[in-house]
């Protein structure tokens, strides 16, 4: 017999379930209705996307500038310290974004109690000859009102320049002389300090009183070289007190008036690389890092499994091929 | 096409294929409704994108086949009967001459197989490579072979 007539032969016989079968079938077919095939499971397809979107976000929330810390410290910190040195009139002026030119508000000085009085003034001026022009008229006021320069600092660079002067004005026209040097420019800052010097000079008046009452009594004694010694220490002390009495006297005579006069500072440069996309470029770029770190532990790992599941399909393989190989 | 219209039309097909693979009509019943229990609890699986529903049976069914003889093995071993020739005394095909039938007998259950998908159910050399996990290549070198076989015992047997 040709293979052909035995493939005739084969094809001939038709073998058809029995009714138990065909019975049995139906039954199963019709015990549970089953659901329509789906191509792409959607647990399967979260496993895809739920990591991913997650990996995503995460890495949006941690690269957004908002969460440098650093970073917004060093954006913050120029305001920081203006608004530290700045006072309540000013502040006012830095929260509008325009400073505006406030009368200074330095209280008088008494003038029936010894005070030590200093003032400081911050001011803006737009260019390094606003500087100058302003050093100079600080000078004028001062010699003006009775006072004079303890000293002069005066810089200029480019398009900034700074000047720092110390003034020492008669304490009764300090309140003028604050009042005009704050209008030689924009105030950025303001603070006076004022030391009440009385309550000690009123101690040193009561101690020179007991020293004195002591040489009267010292002096009423009989005439001897422990008494004359005594008397001269005494009369040393007190002589020594009223000289410092009088130099605190002088010294408060003369207000202290810092002026600081500078330029704005020079615009920060511009940040690169911080537009609307920068977290996606921040968030690739990790995403290409975690890739390569992926591929250079994940391929290995994948060759193995790979020749694993080789393996395991080539002894399964072959354990069907000795299971079929008998007759 | 819902489950119970491919369990109808496909019915045959799985049956016939189970009957040849395991040389027992009455093992080949019993699979055939096993196959389309399990067929019913996978039927979400199936993508027609990637086969016919007959081709998707009869893996299904070879699955079973599979795990049948892999049972029967262990028992045979426990029980060490070694040669389970009883169940060949009836007929598993009418139509075929004795000497068809002795000759089928002598093939091996891989054999059997492959000329029950190749010649009895007429799929394709792609189709029945896909059910047995094996190239087409192999596939026909296996379907020759056995034709081959078949050939000689009939030469044998006149």
């Amino acid at each position: 017999m040709s293979q052909r007539d035995l493939v005739a032969e084969l094809q001939a016989v038709r073998l058809t379930a029995p009714d138990e079968v065909r019975e049995r079938v139906r039954l199963i077919a019709a015990a549970a209705e089953p659901t329509p095939p789906r191509r792409f499971v959607r647990r399967r397809s979260l496993l895809l996307v739920v990591p991913l979107a997650a990996a995503l976000a995460g890495a949006v929330v941690l690269t957004r500038p908002a969460s440098h810390p650093g970073k917004r410290a060093l954006e913050v910190q120029p305001s920081t310290v203006y608004q530290t040195a700045t006072t309540p009139t000013a502040r006012a002026g830095v929260a509008t974004g325009a400073i505006p030119k406030a009368p200074a508000l330095a209280p008088a000085p008494s003038s029936t109690r010894v005070q030590r009085y200093g003032a400081t003034i911050g001011l803006r001026v737009d260019s390094p000859g606003a500087v100058s022009t302003a050093v100079k008229q600080a000078l004028r006021i001062t010699s003006a009102l009775g006072g004079h320069p303890a000293s002069v600092h005066a810089s200029a660079a480019g398009k900034t320049g700074a000047a720092d002067l110390v003034l020492r004005i008669p304490r009764r026209n300090v309140q003028e002389a604050v009042t005009r040097l704050s209008q030689l420019g924009t105030i950025t800052s303001e603070q006076v300090d004022i030391q009440d010097l009385q309550a000690g000079l009123d101690a040193t008046d009561r101690q020179i009183a007991r020293l004195q009452r002591e040489l009267a009594v010292l002096r009423a004694q009989p005439q001897s070289t422990a008494r004359d010694r005594a008397i001269a220490a005494l009369t040393a002390q007190v002589q020594r007190l009223q000289r410092g009495e009088a130099a605190t006297i002088r010294t408060a005579q003369l207000a202290t008036v810092r002026l600081h006069v500078a330029t704005p500072p020079p615009p920060a440069p511009a940040r690169h690389g911080h537009g609307p996309l920068h977290g996606i470029g921040v968030a690739a770029y990790w995403a290409g890092i975690g890739a390569v770190y992926a591929v250079a532990f994940g391929l290995p790992l994948l060759v193995l499994c790979g020749l694993a599941y080789l393996l395991v399909r080539a002894l399964r393989r072959r354990r069907v091929d000795a299971l079929l190989s008998r007759p | 096409m819902t489950f119970a219209q491919a369990a109808e039309r496909h019915l045959d097909d799985v049956y016939g294929y189970l009957a040849w693979f395991t040389s027992d009509r009455a093992v080949a019943e019993d699979l055939t409704g096993e196959t389309f229990e399990r067929a019913l609890r996978l039927w979400h699986r199936f993508d027609p994108a990637r086969g016919s529903v007959r081709t998707w049976l009869c893996q299904v069914a070879r699955t079973v086949a599979l795990d049948h003889f892999r049972s029967e093995r262990r028992r045979t071993r426990r029980e060490q009967l070694a040669a389970p020739n009883e169940r060949f005394d009836a007929r598993f095909a009418e139509g075929l001459s004795p000497d068809l039938e002795a000759a089928l007998r002598r093939l091996t259950a891989g054999e059997r197989e492959v000329v029950a998908l190749r010649v009895v159910l007429d799929l394709d050399a792609g189709t029945a490579s896909r059910v047995l996990g094996i190239s087409e290549t192999n596939c026909t070198t296996r379907l020759n072979r056995a034709l081959k076989k078949l050939e000689e015992a009939l030469d044998v047997a006149a």
